[in-house]
């Protein structure tokens, strides 16, 4: 989050003269000025110094080019410009070291014999060191970005493991509410009981739901198919309980039931129907499950005549939060789900995803 | 005042637990007299005011008024047994406060049990006990939350529809005279809806970690920021992802973006 806010930088000079670039100019300039310095009849520590500043100028040049100017044309690499420039900066700063040091001289540099060795000297064994230290340093930073992005992927898919994994997570907890499990039990005790020709159905029923709401982690997709099916034993159960409070239908295109639906989409869009809308009605309401194929993309709608999005949005909440990010997971940007209220009352889910078939 | 045979109402709005209820008191307690059979927390205690049964078995999970609601109005005109499938809050808190309360399915013996000790309070005539207190408590506890979790949806009319718009989606919220603006992305789409919640009601509601205010009248979800210019005397603009809007940051606010 800093870094996506923070300004340009306006710290240019201080990377551009990082003390590992001057240290390393610095000791790279001395150990040359050492080296060729029997050449010269002056003190080795005076060449040492020339062959510094020269450094520290082809430093900068270097550093300079890095950002400047802003952007170079396609045919001139950045790496080539800045190695171009350090070689031409070397000849013209010695150049500019010589006319310093012979002010006050009987004779121009260039009539004398030792200044024009040591101009030669320092400017040839300079083009050759700065030119290698610049590649090097440019390799270095290639590696070096090389790495940071590998880094940032890595990041962004562990990132995104975790995700997937914790969605994962919460649907086993979503699975299979203890309210209604319950509840659902104790009205099939009661057909049992009271020796209604029903309980056999509704317990098959019962296991149906069971069989297609407790978590399969190894297969994290379903089919539409099941998904009907899985929401018609649901209704059935509801019906059951809660008699002439609910009438549902469900009307699917045969051509959608093979296609590849996250596990428990229309169910959680169905289970907050009841829970949102009929439930805390007092007459209830009818459930409508349309699904249709379109275009490559299967639409999904629950449509209910419960009492209505108005003035309940908490709780609400976590079930249909979790399910838009199952779909983005699944499908991500393309991938849609929309709640509308409907009049007079009611409320209405869209679920849209590609249409993608299981393969058997 | 002492009756024939003791009374009592069952409230369950699932029929066919009803019908279990009173079969099981039936075999558990012959000489009671259900007289009432309600469907909901308003039919309880309406039901209640024309029967004035001894006894009341409510659910506690019912439409409208839930049972602790109607137990509520009912107060101490009936000794009360609460029923319910499976609640946590509602066990924890009858069993702290030793209400009588049955779980579903319910058991022939914890039924005995209850009735027995009804049965004992009848017969000596003990008056319901005032609980008043103590059921606003459970009725407070089970109505859902309103304000701690961070709000998720935000309603918005869209044309002529009533959509409930994920905040996830909504890339920041601008407040103009009357009206909030919501600038959000509809299926990816950059979109935009008013509404009338004022923004400083939806400020304490939405996730800090999500939304940064950094204007009096503007907050901005992080992720929809592209990057940020210094404007004059210390002001700065936001500049957003994929959308033309400059949000502006005042200066009381610009610290949240100094560099860390």
């Amino acid at each position: 989050m800093q870094a996506a806010l923070a300004p340009p930088s306006s710290r240019g000079i201080q990377r551009i003269l990082s003390p590992r670039r001057v240290g390393l100019t610095i000791g790279a300039c001395a150990l040359m000025g050492l080296i060729v310095s029997p050449l010269w009849v002056i003190p080795a520590i005076e060449v040492m110094a020339r062959a510094m500043m020269v450094g520290l100028v082809a430093l900068v040049v270097f550093g300079v080019f890095e950002r400047w100017p802003k952007s170079l044309p396609d045919w001139l690499a950045r790496w080539a410009l800045q190695v171009v420039a350090v070689v031409c900066a070397i000849p013209l700063a010695v150049l500019f070291l010589y006319l310093a040091i012979s002010v006050g001289d009987e004779l121009p540099f260039w009539k004398s014999e030792g200044r024009v060795t040591g101009f030669f000297t320092l400017s040839v064994t300079g083009v050759a060191l700065a030119s290698w230290m610049a590649m090097s340093a440019l390799l270095r930073q290639r590696d070096e970005a090389a790495r940071n992005l590998a880094l940032a992927f890595e990041l962004e898919r562990s990132e995104l493991e975790r995700k997937a994994l914790d969605a994962r997570l919460r649907l086993l907890q979503a699975q299979v509410e203890p309210h209604f499990l319950f509840n659902t039990l104790a009205n099939v005790r009661e057909l049992v009981d009271s020796g209604s020709p029903q309980a056999s159905k509704v317990l098959d029923t019962l296991i149906t739901y069971l069989r297609a709401a407790v978590p399969r982690l190894q297969d994290p997709s379903t089919t539409l198919g099941q998904e009907l099916q899985l929401v018609r034993a649901y209704l059935e159960l509801m019906q059951l309980r809660m008699d002439d409070r609910l009438q549902f239908a469900i009307d699917a295109d045969a051509a959608a039931e093979p296609m590849r639906c996250p596990p428990t989409t229309l169910l959680t869009l169905v289970e907050n129907a009841i829970r949102h809308g009929i439930d805390p009605s007092e007459e209830g309401g009818r459930i409508d499950v349309v699904v249709r194929l379109r275009e490559g993309r299967v639409h999904a709608e629950v449509s209910d005549t419960g009492v209505g999005l108005r003035g309940q949005i908490n709780g609400l909440g976590t079930g249909l939060s979790s399910l838009r990010e199952r779909l983005q997971l699944a499908f991500g940007a393309v991938a849609d789900l929309r709640l509308v209220s409907r009049e007079p009352h009611g409320t209405r889910a869209v679920v849209e995803f590609p249409a993608d078939a299981v393969k058997a | 005042m002492t009756r024939a045979s003791p009374t009592a109402l069952v409230a369950d709005d699932e029929p066919l637990l009803r019908g279990t209820l009173t079969r099981l008191l039936g075999a558990a307690w012959p000489e009671l007299e259900i007289v009432a059979e309600a469907r909901n927390g308003r039919e309880a205690v309406e039901m209640f005011e024309a029967r004035k049964p001894d006894v009341c078995f409510l659910d506690v999970h019912m439409p409208g008024l839930t049972g602790v609601d109607a137990a509520r109005k009912i107060g101490r005109g009936a000794h009360l047994v609460f029923v319910t499938a499976f609640d946590q809050y509602a066990v924890q808190a009858f069993e702290h406060g030793a209400l009588d309360y049955l779980v579903k399915p319910v058991e022939a013996k914890r039924l005995d049990e209850t009735v027995a000790r009804l049965k004992e309070r009848l017969h000596a005539a003990v008056p319901a006990s005032d609980l008043g207190a103590l059921l606003e408590q459970i009725a407070a506890r089970l109505k859902p939350e309103p304000s701690r979790a961070p709000l998720r949806w935000i309603h918005a009319s869209v044309g002529q529809e009533l959509r409930l718009i994920p905040v996830d989606e909504i890339d920041f919220l601008r407040s103009d005279e009357k009206y909030t603006l919501v600038a959000w992305r509809d299926a990816g789409r950059p979109s935009e809806a008013l509404i009338r919640t004022p923004l400083k009601d939806l400020t304490d509601q939405l996730d800090p970690e999500q939304f940064v205010q950094v204007h009096r009248a503007v907050l901005v979800n992080r992720r929809a920021i592209s990057h940020l210019t210094r404007g004059a005397n210390e002001t700065a603009h936001i500049h957003l992802k994929d959308r033309a809007d400059v949000l502006p940051v005042s200066r009381s606010y610009l610290h949240l973006f100094r560099q860390m």
